[in-house]
């Protein structure tokens, strides 16, 4: 139940590719569901993410490039505060509730810590005595049935996702092949348990997904010792000298691994879709698990005007829904990369050689086999002619 | 039937069991008390020359400061000499 003057928040997380924006689009749809504003905070230096998550009337979106993980902990506090002044002056509908979507990558600790703090009220503007308290109501972290393994294998941020949630959410369990059987669900659920022994586990197939962003208390110590420690170390580094400077990194990569990396490909005209759909194929084969995530939303030649939204996660790359219509006045090719260690430039020189690619064709090569025998022949003949002047 | 098991598949534990390995050895070579929490993270280093992961340990002792060790390598790769030498004591 909501208090007047506290608004709930609740952090929805998971790795890269794991369903977030999905499951949102499913939440915000749903017409039980009002007065919810929703923070999409994404890694990646164009934003796409709140393309992707259509919103409903009542819902107010704002989007936070860089990682809210990376920066000073004011940057939520400042986020909320321009939520909660909008709503207040009237600029949008007003909202009893916050969704926060994490970037794949971020890690719960310094939000966690900052909407647990004593500094989450904001002032109101024009002398307004009243100031609204925002607190954390519960954290959802999604968990991918068919990825996810290997991403809490591999990615601390991933492990660390898990650890701090009160809800777990096993998204794609349709697509996984290991988990036809209950037997096969129970597996799973104790192995998330090693990892987190209190949260609530539950399947995206037959989850209530109204209910799971209903606001409950959160407890630090229910989560165990491990989040306990985290809380407390993050706590601790902020208070270190130097670490203060962490606002002044560059795109929010300093808390991610130096492998971690995001870059954007950004097309002014439309692609042909075979192309697109080939340059995809081959960098998925080239780059493996070291392609983290691609998103995006692109132009393609035979219908512009339906853009098509593209997913790939590890190795599996989704079916390319095309929407009806663009969601925002800009009608280019964005797409967003995050990899392990594959650098940017390979990337785009893999995309300009296959968009670029002029297909074989036998009647063209002959004819510009042809103009080259003779632009060969006419300058042999001119340099002859040249040769036999000067030695009359 | 008995259900094949995938020696191959990635381990949920693999992370978490090394964090505890180094925390053993944390409360081994500091002789710290059971009742000591210890915390184990991994995160970016913000130092120059450094490698960009480093393994942040933080000891929690009841009523003093968080007495912080970083080992500039990833969790997977940290051994005891590494936390040894970064807490000062002799392995």
């Amino acid at each position: 139940m909501n208090t007047p003057g506290r608004i709930p928040v609740i952090l929805l997380s998971g790795f890269l590719g794991s369903g977030k924006s999905t499951l949102l689009n499913t939440f915000l749809n749903d017409p039980s569901v009002q007065d919810t504003a929703v923070i999409i905070n994404e890694f990646g230096e164009v934003p796409v993410d709140h393309l992707l998550v259509r919103r409903g009337e009542t819902t107010i979106s704002q989007v936070s490039t860089g990682c809210l993980c990376c920066s000073d902990t004011t940057d939520i506090h400042q986020t909320l505060q321009d939520l909660s002044s909008a709503a207040l002056e009237g600029v949008t509908g007003k909202f009893s509730r916050v969704i926060v979507e994490m970037s794949g990558l971020g890690d719960p600790a310094p939000l966690v810590n900052a909407l647990s703090g004593e500094k989450n009220g904001t002032e109101q503007p024009q002398g307004d005595a009243k100031s609204i308290e925002f607190y954390l109501a519960g954290v959802v972290t999604l968990f991918d049935a068919v990825a996810g393994a290997s991403s809490v294998e591999n990615h601390f941020e991933a492990l660390k996702q898990i650890a701090f949630a009160d809800r777990i959410v096993l998204t794609k369990t349709d697509l996984a092949s290991n988990l036809e059987t209950p037997a096969d669900f129970a597996a799973l659920s104790n192995e998330l348990r090693e990892l987190n022994a209190s949260a609530e586990i539950l399947d995206r197939q037959s989850a209530d997904v109204s209910a799971l962003f209903s606001p409950r208390p959160y407890a630090v110590l229910d989560r165990g010792e491990d989040v306990a420690g985290w809380l407390a170390l993050e706590a601790a580094l902020a208070l270190e000298a130097g670490h203060a400077t962490r606002t002044d990194q560059k795109n929010g990569q300093l808390r991610h691994g130096a492998g971690i990396r995001t870059f954007s490909i950004v097309s002014d005209t439309p692609l042909p879709e075979q192309k697109f759909r080939r340059f995809l194929s081959l960098l998925q084969d080239s780059a493996g698990q070291r392609l983290l995530r691609v998103k995006g939303i692109v132009s393609t030649e035979a219908t512009p005007e339906e853009p098509l939204i593209v997913h790939a996660v590890q190795h599996v790359v989704s079916r390319p829904v095309r929407l009806p219509a663009w969601p925002d006045e800009d009608r280019r090719t964005r797409l967003v990369f995050i990899t392990d260690g594959v650098d940017p430039e390979p990337v785009r020189a893999l995309f300009t050689a296959v968009i670029d690619a002029v297909p074989f064709s036998f009647s063209g090569s002959f004819k510009k086999a042809g103009n080259a025998f003779w632009a060969s022949f006419t300058r042999a003949f001119s340099t002859l002619t040249s040769i036999s002047r000067r030695s009359q | 039937m008995t259900r094949f098991h995938n020696p191959l598949a990635p381990k949920f534990t693999r992370l978490k069991n090394r964090s505890t390995e180094i925390k053993g050895w944390v409360r081994e070579l500091m002789q710290l008390p059971e009742d000591t929490a210890i915390t184990v993270a991994e995160l970016a280093c913000r130092e120059e020359g450094c490698p960009d992961i480093e393994t942040v340990i933080g000891v929690l002792e009841p009523d003093k400061p968080i007495v912080t060790i970083r080992v500039h390598t990833t969790m997977a790769d940290v051994t005891k000499a590494d936390v040894a030498e970064a807490a000062d004591v002799k392995a």
